[in-house]
């Protein structure tokens, strides 16, 4: 899974939110690191839609324009769960090889 | 907002909308108005331009779409995908190495059996002109495939079935001599071809290719 996707998964795992919400999430989630643009995010949403991992919860209009807000489906929710463990389980893995002793590894 | 800051915006939407008709309709028609909202909302303060690294993220989105509508493509077939598009690059690197070693090959045949340049350099441009051909028809195949073309599975079985087939051809002439590279490079695309083949004919690829149709 590219990491867009992930964050993307992981914006919506608290609720649903729109486009521009989701935008500012992932900002927030990477400490800023990623700042998606429109274009990859509304090819991403179009795939996970297709893919039936999100879905569309409501649709709003403000200031005369579509707002949609999407959440996660349950198989969006299995997926994203199986994907955050295995980068946990690596993550672990490698910790525990750089820092022996600070990650309880055996020395 | 001030007349001048309105205008400003207006302008910048027709940008966006210049750039969003890259996309297919359909996108269009289910999400512009959506899209556009978030694109004026991640503007900079009085931008009325759309910026070169947003235009090619919405291009390249918009390319994307087109060349793979979004569907649940099952993993068999995106390895396939991914497999000729390896093909394709493999046949791009083979056309490469043999201009770029032509002068070296060429002097080489010419120092053991002068005779033999002319047949060698007729081989040469045979293959380079069959280059291209081959590299379009795995990134042809590798586009249909991935789009669920029933047609595109036949066409890359058939393919496969002539390549499998010249190959023996080959190989039974006997008394030919082949240099080890070629050996290597045909071995490698006939795997190439064998496991996208396999993997398109599995039978998730099956259901992907012909969806059931909808019990009522």
């Amino acid at each position: 899974m590219q990491e867009a996707t992930f964050l993307i998964l992981t914006a919506l795992a608290d609720g649903a939110q729109h486009g521009y919400g989701i935008i500012t999430e992932v900002a927030q989630i990477s400490g800023g690191r990623v700042r998606l643009r429109a274009g990859t995010l509304y090819t991403a949403l179009d795939r996970l839609r297709a893919d039936g991992l999100i879905g569309v919860d409501r649709e709003e209009v403000v200031e005369g324009r579509l707002r949609r807000y999407y959440l996660l489906t349950p198989e969006g929710t299995k997926v994203l769960a199986a994907e955050a463990a295995r980068l946990h389980a690596n993550a672990t893995a490698a910790l525990a090889r750089l820092r022996p002793g600070l990650a309880g590894g055996v020395a | 907002m001030s007349s001048q800051a309105t205008a400003d915006t207006e302008r910048l939407e027709r940008g966006y909308r210049r750039v969003l008709a890259w996309y297919p309709r359909s996108f269009l028609a289910d999400s512009e108005e959506e899209i556009l909202a978030v694109l004026l909302a991640t503007a900079a303060e009085g931008q009325t331009r759309v910026g070169w690294a947003e235009a090619w993220d919405l291009v390249r989105g918009a390319v994307r779409m087109r060349l793979w509508p979004a569907a649940p493509r099952p993993r068999a077939v995106r390895a396939a995908v991914k497999l000729m598009l390896t093909g394709a690059a493999a046949e791009l690197a083979v056309a490469i190495t043999m201009l770029t070693t032509a002068p070296a090959v060429r002097a080489a045949i010419a120092a053991r059996d002068a005779a033999a340049v002319h047949g060698a350099a007729v081989h040469l441009i045979l293959d380079l002109t069959l280059a291209p051909l081959v590299i379009g028809l795995w990134l042809w195949l590798a586009w249909a495939n991935g789009r669920g073309e029933d047609w595109a599975r036949m066409v890359s079985a058939a393919c496969f079935g002539l390549l499998t087939l010249s190959m023996l051809a080959v190989l039974g002439q006997g008394g030919l001599i082949f240099a080890r590279a070629d050996v290597a490079v045909a071995s490698a695309e006939w795997v190439l071809g064998l496991a996208s083949v396999a993997l398109i004919f599995t039978p998730r690829a099956c259901r992907y290719y012909r969806p059931q149709p909808i019990q009522q």
